[in-house]
């Protein structure tokens, strides 16, 4: 039997392609259907629906066209192979680390103009890069260092931020309206999120992205 | 799979056990014939207790009228129950190194038992007629279950806490635990509790911690507890904001007298005190 809740509930928006894939659920806090995002996926949409994520030392950059509504978040974390290499952290490097933060913008970013996003209604929030665990080197810094060094080097402002810090993050994201919701997560969550982007990690270390990225 | 909190703690005794000194105290508190004297010497029995015991004593967290530098000075200045309570509080940590598991490290397992204790002394005072030590203990001990179920259960635990974080942090981690396995933490360390045969005051709290009506007779501790560890969470991600942490039951209010101007003076001096206190309980 249906119940009035069931009966408020709208049907899910559309999903644009090669997004099928993702879960979405229905969150009653923001009346919204909102998609979840694991580290190394993202979610790009054109509806009035939210992307959530839980962030340990990743990194989501949540990048909308501000006149269009159409936007998305990526999750990403550059893996600690090729640290003792000068320049491995910068965006402009050509150390094998970057490759997978490259990839993980570019493909967000291209996603979001191939459908109708503009390059110059671009704006930018980030989130994570948390130093979870007290004897970790801190891989949330570096993950900052790179994404702020990216658009710096693709010429994308950062309009909001919160990065760094102790803390593991759920990060909530409307595209249609630019609204980013951060929750500070209790430590209790630190190993099972760290575990996740550990894995994450170890799955880039043995299947390297193939090929170039293809620029817009 | 669902489990019983029963079977979960019948053979622990081979895991975890309480401390000697606890039980020679609490021995001697239950009979009317023992004196001061005999719990002193109960006491200093255990010299690395005595000196922990004193360094507790004299920390800022006491604020004792004069210095306490013997046993026998410190159950007299402190009060024979409170001895207990801090026998237990102290202890209780070491015993538990016994327990490791790969969810939680203790270091930040017992920041939010120690941020949860300081609150709920703090709140017993605001509050009356609560024996703030007491309190103090039951707070400490309030997520003694998740050690167990996070030892026992590892693999249907790390299934809980993925659903918290799967439902954007919406549900509770007790209520995710109650979902995959039939029982949760407050259930397991009420349990627990039992089984050690601890006072009915901590039994109750940790019982309940997460269900204020199903008290029985304790009720007001058993509301400071809910209360302190809401605001616990809040000092731990350093937060006044509630959307932020668990919700807090209505009734726990009521039952306390309690409002929410107390909320900021409680985490704001629980976050002063929790350097001091991880030295000396953790």
């Amino acid at each position: 039997m249906a119940t009035l809740q069931d009966l408020d509930r709208p049907e899910p928006p559309p999903v644009l392609p090669g997004f099928e894939h993702v879960r979405r659920s229905w969150n009653a806090t923001y009346a919204s259907y909102a998609a979840r995002i694991l580290p190394g996926e993202y979610y790009v949409t054109k509806s009035e629906e939210g992307v959530y994520t839980t962030l340990g030392s990743c990194i989501s950059a949540c990048i909308r066209d501000r006149a269009t509504g159409i936007g998305g978040m990526n999750h990403f974390m550059l893996p600690a192979s090729v640290k003792d290499e000068p320049e491995a952290w910068t965006a402009t490097g050509l150390g094998a680390a970057t490759r997978y933060g490259n990839y993980a913008m570019e493909h967000l970013i291209n996603v979001i103009l191939r459908n109708g996003g503009l390059r110059q209604n671009l704006e930018v929030k980030i989130f994570g890069g948390g130093r979870v665990l007290a004897n970790m080197t801190d891989v949330g810094q570096r993950n900052i260092n790179f994404v702020r060094d990216y658009l710096k080097t693709e010429k994308l402002s950062v309009i909001a931020e919160d990065v760094g810090d102790v803390f593991p993050r759920m990060v909530v994201y409307f595209p249609s309206t630019g609204l980013a919701k951060v929750k500070r997560l209790r430590s209790l969550h630190n190993n099972v999120i760290v575990n996740q982007e550990k894995a994450y990690v170890e799955q880039l270390v043995q299947k390297p992205v193939g090929g170039e990225v293809e620029l817009f | 799979m669902t489990i019983t909190a029963g079977e979960l703690v019948k053979d622990i005794d081979g895991l975890v056990t309480l401390p000697d000194v606890y039980i020679r105290i609490n021995r001697l508190l239950e009979n009317p014939n023992s004196s001061t004297t005999d719990i002193a010497k109960a006491v200093s029995q255990d010299p690395s207790f005595t000196l922990r015991l004193l360094r507790v004593a004299n920390s800022s967290l006491y604020r004792f009228p004069a210095a306490v530098t013997t046993a026998a000075k410190a159950v007299s200045i402190i009060g024979t129950a409170q001895i207990r309570s801090l026998a237990l509080a102290m202890s209780v940590a070491k015993s538990f190194a016994g327990m490791p598991n790969e969810l939680v490290s203790m270091e930040n397992f017992w920041r939010h038992s120690l941020y949860c204790a300081l609150i709920a002394r703090h709140l017993a005072r605001e509050a009356r007629r609560c024996d703030p030590d007491s309190l103090f203990t039951a707070g400490l001990l309030h997520d003694i279950g998740e050690l167990v179920i996070f030892n026992r259960l590892p693999e249907q635990a790390k299934d809980a806490l993925l659903m918290v974080l799967d439902s954007q942090d919406e549900m509770q981690v007790h209520e995710a635990e109650r979902k995959v396995m039939g029982v949760d933490h407050a259930e397991v360390g009420g349990e627990l509790a039992r089984h050690w045969n601890l006072p009915s005051l901590l039994q109750e709290c940790i019982a309940h911690h997460h269900a204020v009506a199903s008290a029985k007779q304790h009720p007001r501790e058993v509301a400071l507890v809910h209360l302190a560890n809401v605001f616990a969470l809040m000092a731990e991600v350093d937060s006044l904001d509630p959307g932020d942490v668990s919700p807090i039951d209505p009734l726990a209010w009521e039952l306390t007298g309690l409002s929410d101007d107390c909320v900021d003076a409680a985490v704001r001096e629980a976050q002063a005190e929790i350097h001091e206190a991880e030295q000396l309980f953790s």
